[in-house]
């Protein structure tokens, strides 16, 4: 019984970590179609952000993820401005260089700034014991956190007059122009966001995961693997394929080992996306 | 783009010049790619051999990532496919070779074969790949991401083969160690066999770039490269011309693979060792990189690129030590802003552009008028084709909670042609595409000429007779107008071939700009290239889609003359929206409304009837559904 429920915990951690580390490229990659190959470089910022705000400031960590978001937030602001801007309307390739690039080159700058590791910060809130196992507490509260973090960017999306505007300036832009939508005001604003939540999810990591410039390596497979096999319903669908690749990656990781659930993450979604090209919800009435 | 009356006179010389030009230059090609690639290899070998052993080794290492990266130029640039995953395939074949070398070596004394395997190995493995990928009608983009993951998933499954059980063997994989003292590249010769020294393995490789240089642009170059430009510039038409895309990608990824699988064999020949780094993201960057400075159009680019990115970073490691991802990721970026086109390419271009200007002088000067024969002009290319037939059988398709199409029955079997109408939002559209196989149904048959063919996919259905011109002039923007043809002539023999081009071209006023490229058309000479091009296929059954949209008074009229021109051999169905056009055609008229066949009969009969004058109206009260 309580073996069956530690593994329950175990895999619905998996799945939130998985949900938290995809739902900034779901915003970027999934509803603005900018393929950033950049996003685990943002993960990465925000980590180091957020490590950095507590051991500086002792701020506590759930504030310091904040600061990381911000810190992603400014970033984002600067590579849209500089880099993504003069290529909308270009090949969709040419984002995916120009943000390879950019990963490259963060992640350099990292290794110059912060070295290859990272002292790190303590995981807070301890551990409780069910049964004869222990679990940590903060990887059990990362599940109601991402469930409210994808409750709060749903309702932004569809309960906002910016939310709104938001979808149609990416789907459109010419359109929302048409319509006196100033799109790459907005579509800035959406990149952003995107950014922020990327920051925000290193900076909520941060605790439980090795914090090093190479983290973002880690993460950007698993990230755009998750929004595409979710399809287009960028954020319900990329909730149903953290759900499912999160699930089958953490049973393989139990059983086998870390590697293999990695692995066997990859295999499940390439086999998803084999018979539903479109994603899983690719048949779902619901856009979003 | 529009042309300027005062310059056609001096267009037309140098067309009939470049005709002549292209069979000189047809005669000279098949000699040219092999000369010039001797030549090259044997500069760089020459060069070589003058270096210091330590610069022969890097020289060496070179070709094998240029040979790598040649494999993305071809799949990227001739087949428009953006894989990450060259460099994987690169590094199964490193490992294809360590594994085989290991087990083979001992007792043949040789390792000429584990290079063969290095490239086997990876094309299979291009080949499991692909099969995922293109069968499975994975999109670019996911297909990029794809790669990246299969990546990611050789790094870490080679990464945790540390441990005696992981062998194959007597190959110990070695885990994250990776595989060392293998065998370099030697050859089995009569009274013993023969280790490569440094500067035979050099000499060796690029001898090796060369023959794979010449195979691969004679493939780019064939009729195999024509078609993968055609899949790469518009798949949609490549596939209602009758071509199985998902096939024609697979193929050229498999090529790829193999080409990419070679090149790794000769890394692991070079360095006598192999390990997961070859699968890292690094590496994988490096080959897009190099390819991207190069020119992805240009399969020799491919080795400039090599060249000048490791040139830089590695002189850039001299001046600050230990910065090779910023710089290469600065390269990529300022590349792609400053250099699209990569460096061969744009190079290239400035020379041609010189070149035709001096060109285009000689060539006025030198043009002599042609003779043109008179009875060219016979019937279309051709010939005489029955009508087809085809029947739609309850066919329903809703989009998740969206019905569009509620049971449509039509037979399409009498008169030569047929005409669908029906306010927006009937489900037109819908119902030309599940004809087209571009969208199955959910419910319901297709047949056509008698077979059922609603659960084939388009290309399957142009095959069985099924000719589709699509609303928006369709077309391939970076081939000329005579390889549309070309390729629109799928099944037919070679023999008569130019004749076959020339006779369907001069039916459509085209035939004086076979040899410009498409893009160059107007927009309506784009649509009578399109309507060529379904000629040629030789349809029993025609589908024509809103073909006069943007259409002027005058191109309509001689639109509706085409069609009934046409009907006299073809079975031809006209999705339209313009009512005078539709009366024009003088067909019988089958008026679709919310997903159903609302009324069916003469164009008199239908657009007389009260309810549908109602429905185009917008009055719906007084309409009662049929």
């Amino acid at each position: 019984m309580d073996s069956l429920l530690v593994v329950l915990f175990s895999a619905a951690t998996s799945i939130a970590t998985l949900l938290i580390a995809s739902i900034g490229l779901a915003v970027i990659f999934g509803l603005m179609r900018i393929i950033n190959m950049a996003h685990g470089e943002f993960l990465m910022i925000g980590a180091f952000a957020t490590v950095m705000l507590v051991r500086a400031l002792g701020l506590p960590v759930l504030v310091a993820a904040a600061g990381g978001a911000l810190a992603a937030a400014l970033l984002g602001l600067i590579v849209e401005l500089v880099l993504i801007r003069p290529l909308y309307g270009r090949r969709l390739v040419d984002t995916l260089l120009v943000t390879f690039g950019l990963s490259l080159v963060l992640f350099q700058l990292a290794v110059n700034i912060f070295g290859t590791t990272s002292p790190g910060i303590s995981t807070p809130f301890g551990a409780v014991t069910i049964g004869e196992y222990s679990v940590s507490v903060y990887s059990l509260f990362l599940i109601p956190i991402a469930a409210l973090l994808m409750l709060v960017v749903y309702l932004v999306f569809t309960r906002t007059k910016y939310g709104l505007l938001a979808r149609a300036a990416a789907q459109n832009p010419e359109m929302a122009s048409a319509l006196g939508v100033d799109a790459r005001k907005i579509n800035k604003l959406t990149f952003m966001l995107g950014a922020a939540l990327a920051g925000l999810g290193g900076g909520l990591l941060a605790p439980i995961v090795a914090v090093s410039p190479g983290m973002g390596q880690s993460y950007i497979g698993q990230a755009f693997m998750t929004v595409i096999t979710g399809g287009q319903a960028f954020l319900l669908g990329t909730l149903a394929s953290a759900a499912a690749l999160g699930g089958v990656q953490n049973i393989v990781a139990q059983l086998v080992t870390t590697f293999w659930g990695l692995a066997a993450l990859f295999l499940t979604s390439i086999v998803i996306l084999r018979f539903m090209p479109e994603g899983l919800s690719a048949r779902w009435k619901r856009q979003l | 783009m529009t042309e300027l009356a005062g310059t056609r006179t001096g267009d037309d010389a140098v067309r009939i010049g470049s005709r002549n030009q292209r069979l000189q230059a047809l005669v000279n090609w098949r000699l040219a790619k092999p000369v010039s690639a001797v030549t090259v290899a044997t500069i760089a070998i020459l060069v070589g051999v003058n270096f210091s052993l330590a610069d022969q080794l890097k020289w060496t290492l070179w070709v094998s990532f240029g040979v790598v990266a040649m494999s993305l130029s071809f799949i990227w640039g001739k087949a428009g496919i953006f894989s990450f995953g060259q460099n994987a395939l690169f590094g199964i074949g490193a490992y294809g070779y360590a594994i085989l070398s290991l087990n083979l070596f001992p007792y043949t004394g040789e390792t000429l074969s584990a290079l063969i395997f290095a490239g086997v190995v990876a094309a299979a493995f291009a080949a499991a790949l692909g099969y995922f990928m293109f069968y499975g009608r994975v999109g670019d983009v996911y297909l990029s991401v794809l790669t990246l993951a299969v990546t990611l998933i050789l790094y870490t499954v080679f990464s945790s083969t540390a441990g005696p059980q992981y062998r194959i063997g007597e190959a110990t994989l070695g885990g994250f160690n990776g595989m060392p003292g293998l065998p370099t590249l030697t050859f089995w010769m009569p009274g013993g066999s023969a280790p490569l020294e440094i500067q035979g393995l050099m000499i060796f490789a690029i001898g090796l770039a060369a023959v794979l240089y010449v195979l691969t642009s004679y493939a780019a170059d064939s009729r195999f490269g024509e078609i993968l430009s055609g899949v790469r510039d518009n798949e949609t038409r490549m596939e209602l011309l009758g071509y199985d895309v998902r096939f024609w990608k697979w193929l050229a990824f498999v090529v790829g693979g193999a080409i990419a699988g070679i090149g790794g064999g000769l890394f692991a020949a070079w360095g006598t060792f192999t390990n997961p780094s070859v699968f890292s993201l690094t590496q994988a960057a490096m080959v897009i990189i190099w390819v991207m400075v190069g020119g992805r159009n240009s399969l020799f680019g491919a080795f400039v690129g090599v060249v000048i990115v490791q040139w830089v970073a590695d002189e850039a490691d001299k001046i600050v030590s230990e910065q090779t991802p910023l710089i290469l990721g600065l390269m990529l970026i300022l590349s792609l802003f400053l250099l699209p086109n990569g460096v061969v390419p744009t190079i290239l271009n400035w020379v041609k552009s010189w070149f035709s200007r001096t060109a285009e002088v000689s060539a006025v000067e030198s043009a002599s008028p042609q003779p043109v024969a008179a009875d060219a002009r016979a019937e279309t290319g051709a010939g005489p084709v029955r009508h087809g037939v085809i029947i739609a059988e309850n066919v329903a398709k809703s989009f998740g909670g969206l019905t569009v199409l509620r049971g449509v029955d039509l037979t399409f079997d009498e008169a030569p042609v047929y005409a669908i109408i029906g306010p927006n939002g009937a489900g037109k559209s819908t119902f030309f595409n599940v004809l087209t196989g571009r969208v199955s149904a959910t419910q319901g048959r297709i047949t056509l000429n008698g077979a059922d063919v609603g659960a084939m996919p388009a290309f399957e259905r142009a095959r069985l007779g099924l000719g589709i011109k699509l609303q928006i002039a369709s077309i391939f923007p970076s081939m000329t107008v005579r390889q549309h043809i070309d390729l629109a002539l799928r099944a037919r023999s070679l023999a008569n071939r130019e004749q076959l081009i020339e006779r369907t071209l001069r039916d459509v006023d085209l035939w004086d700009r076979a040899d410009d490229q498409a893009s160059d058309l107007a927009h309506g000479q784009q649509q009578w290239l399109e309507i060529a091009m379904v000629i040629a296929q030789r349809p029993s059954v025609i589908l024509l889609d809103e073909p006069t949209a943007g259409m002027s008074r005058q191109e309509k009229v001689r639109t509706a003359r085409l069609i009934e021109r046409l009907s006299a051999s073809h079975r031809i169905i006209v999705v339209e929206h313009d009512m005078a056009f539709v009366r024009s055609l003088e067909a019988p008229v089958a008026m679709l409304h919310e997903g159903r066949v609302f009324r069916n009969g003469s164009f008199e009969a239908v657009c007389g009837d009260e309810d549908v004058i109602n429905i185009y109206l917008g009055r719906r009260s007084n309409v009662v559904s049929a």
